[in-house]
């Protein structure tokens, strides 16, 4: 019923934005992403979390005494629709715009944005070459990989106190770019690498690959790939008798892991994720999901609903700070002047590049029932 | 030296699953001069035909006696098998005996797609996972561990193979089957019933691979309606490696091929563990064109 409720809102809007009573002097923010299609809920996620901090600054007096609107646009992650969704975003006169969910939605929209010159903040497109392109006006407030490597190497170091690490990747774009960020981490942090090689995914028997990290004798096993493979990975590695700690990526986060390694294999493995909604330790955080779960009923059910009130929250931060609504002197003042802002997510500063620094990643561990429970350590 | 026994250890068991697949695509194109590209979803039916069984409530009754249990549970897959086997045979291969040979390995791939998705929308596309059947037993020889299931895979392989080169070299019915390999019209004439023979050798076929997928459910208890393909492509290989159409030769060629891939990733590259073993595949072409066990056929396709 929401979903048809928050359609029929997405088609009124899309459709009769003219009509609308819109004061001449109305700060329009667009939120793009899939309102529809599989991926709604997380389109629908930014645009609740969007319309929520709107609603409460304009019950304060708006900002800058101006009215904030949301003008959504649904993209269906579609990278054509999205380019249609950025067009309508321009000619609605939007200042900034939030969106798209996945990378390859968010890329031929980026291109549209930069042209317009209008200030653009995906928060959960992650492909690292969006940030490649020179855009002056386009941000991150997602991590990218890189940052889990950060983490990952941090992690092993710092609370683990490790320092023989042995990686393994599956050879995806995703898994070894993440084993190779985490090497680079690893070694700046006085750690060694003690092995690095790849499995071949969906092959059943990683052995060969186990007996030579047997041999390497590491303190921690970190498995970049996929749960299917880091499932098999886990009880061989056991089987052959290695008893070191064996942590998986984000990939790793899925609870098949458990069913894939059997229970009493699986207890005590570590992921490095991105945390659940509720895990995030700052108190911007729990007001957010206090506030999300009064206004909606549920509390937000995607890390990347919290990314996308960040996004908002940092563009009503500009536009506050310089009091200005050109988005030049925006994205002037998140590159430059802007840091340790207290987002949802963490302490948000963007890099020159508009990547945000710092890492949101978290450990979690299996526990004697198979869940996925914070690391206490 | 321990590494490397262990190493061994890991490749005998990975080989012995090869051969027993291998020998299905070997033992169809010494017929039929076929390479039997489905013959990869029929291992995978194996695995999937095992986990329905073992799940199944009226079989746990069974696994009381867990022995008695397995060799009830691998009759029951090899005949289902076996019997997929036939019917894919008569639907998919027999309609185009007289074509030409490019027709049927298109028919054989059609029928791989068809059986792969059928399995996906009955089972779904995720990773299934068996019970744990066999518990943890292990013997440790000199710093070696060898699970119960690894020695178990690798003796059944060895049974099978046995068996399947006794029934061809030494019985009368072997005999027709080898006559049969050679020439169909000829056989035919000095009596052999040539459909019977090719029958037969979609029973034995589909049966063993069935065997195969069973084993890699049972040992690493996971499934997937794709992994025909990944298997498939290996055993394949180790087919061409040993020889296509000769019996004896796929069986080395699976074994060579296990130990070729864990020695690899072992020593030089587990990322280049296909590499290797492809590399070693065409050298091993280069210097006998027919593999390793091969006879010289004149003129193939």
């Amino acid at each position: 019923m929401a979903v048809i409720l928050l359609a029929l809102m997405v088609a009124a809007v899309g459709c009769g934005g003219g009509d609308q009573q819109v004061a001449e002097d109305a700060i329009k923010i667009g939120i793009q992403g899939p309102m529809s299609g599989p991926m709604a809920l997380e389109g629908q996620g930014f645009l609740k979390a969007a319309q929520l901090l709107a609603d409460q600054i304009n019950e304060q007096g708006g900002l800058l005494g101006r009215e904030i609107v949301i003008v959504p646009g649904d993209d269906k992650s579609d990278p054509k629709e999205s380019a249609l969704v950025a067009q309508k975003m321009i000619s609605s006169n939007v200042v900034a715009v939030i969106g798209s969910y996945s990378s390859t939605a968010t890329e031929p929209a980026a291109n549209i944005y930069h042209e317009a010159g209008i200030l653009h903040i995906t928060p959960s497109s992650t492909a690292t070459p969006l940030s490649e392109k020179g855009f002056e006006r386009f941000f991150r407030t997602c991590f990218l990989d890189d940052r889990q490597g950060l983490f990952a190497a941090q992690f092993a170091v710092d609370t683990l106190g490790l320092s023989k690490v042995a990686l393994i990747h599956d050879n995806t774009t995703y898994a070894k770019g993440l084993a190779d960020w985490t090497r680079i981490y690893l070694e700046e942090n006085g750690a060694t690498v003690v092995y690095y090689d790849a499995i071949t995914p969906g092959e059943k028997d990683f052995s060969p690959v186990l007996t030579n990290v047997k041999g390497v004798a590491p303190e921690l096993i970190y498995f970049t790939g996929y749960f299917s493979d880091g499932g098999l990975l886990v009880r061989q590695a056991r089987e052959l008798g290695i008893e070191c700690l064996i942590m998986g990526g984000n990939a790793m986060n899925n609870s098949d892991l458990v069913k894939n390694a059997g229970l009493q294999y699986a207890q005590g493995v570590l992921v490095t994720t991105e945390p659940v909604p509720t895990d995030l330790p700052y108190a911007e955080a729990q007001q957010f999901i206090a506030d999300f779960e009064a206004a909606y009923g549920t509390p937000p059910q995607s890390i990347w609903t919290l990314s996308g009130a960040d996004a908002l929250r940092v563009v009503v931060e500009a536009i506050a700070q310089t009091g200005s609504d050109d988005p030049a002197v925006l994205a002037e003042y998140l590159h430059n002047e802007m840091g340790d802002f207290p987002g949802i997510t963490g302490p948000i500063t963007f890099d020159e590049k508009g990547d945000r620094l710092g890492t949101i990643h978290k450990a979690y561990e299996v526990d004697a029932e198979g869940n996925f429970v914070p690391y206490e350590g | 030296m321990q590494e490397f026994l262990q190493q061994l250890v890991n490749g005998l068991t990975m080989g012995s699953v090869y051969a027993l697949v291998a020998l299905g695509y070997t033992m169809v194109y010494g017929i039929l001069k076929l390479i039997n590209f489905a013959h990869g979803e029929l291992f995978m039916l194996g695995g999937f035909f095992g986990l329905t069984w073992l799940t199944a409530s009226a079989f746990s009754g069974l696994l009381k006696s867990p022995l008695l249990g397995l060799l009830v549970l691998f009759l029951l897959v090899m005949a289902m098998v076996a019997v997929i086997g036939v019917l894919l045979d008569r639907v998919a291969y027999k309609p185009l005996r007289r074509s030409p040979r490019l027709t049927a390995v298109v028919s054989a791939l059609g029928a791989s797609i068809f059986l792969q998705n059928a399995v996906m929308l009955v089972f779904g596309s995720g990773y299934l996972v068996f019970p744990d059947v066999a518990r943890d037993i292990y013997w440790m020889v000199g710093g070696v561990k060898i699970t119960l299931m690894r020695v178990i895979i690798f003796l059944v392989a060895v049974c099978f193979m046995v068996g399947l080169y006794l029934l061809v070299q030494k019985t009368q019915l072997g005999a027709a089957m080898r006559a049969a390999s050679l020439d169909h019209d000829t056989s035919r004439l000095m009596g052999i019933d040539v459909d019977k023979i090719i029958m037969l050798v979609f029973v034995i076929g589909p049966a063993l691979g069935a065997a195969a997928g069973l084993m890699v459910g049972l040992y690493y208890r996971q499934i997937n309606f794709a992994m025909g393909w990944t298997y498939g492509i290996r055993a394949f290989t180790a087919a061409i490696m040993g020889g296509i159409g000769n019996i004896p030769g796929a069986m080395i060629g699976g074994l060579l091929l296990g130990i070729i891939e864990t020695l690899g990733a072992g020593y030089i590259s587990a990322t280049w563990k296909d590499a290797i073993s492809f590399a070693i595949l065409i050298f091993i072409l280069i210097w006998r064109p027919t593999g390793l066990l091969g006879e010289r056929v004149a003129d193939k396709v």
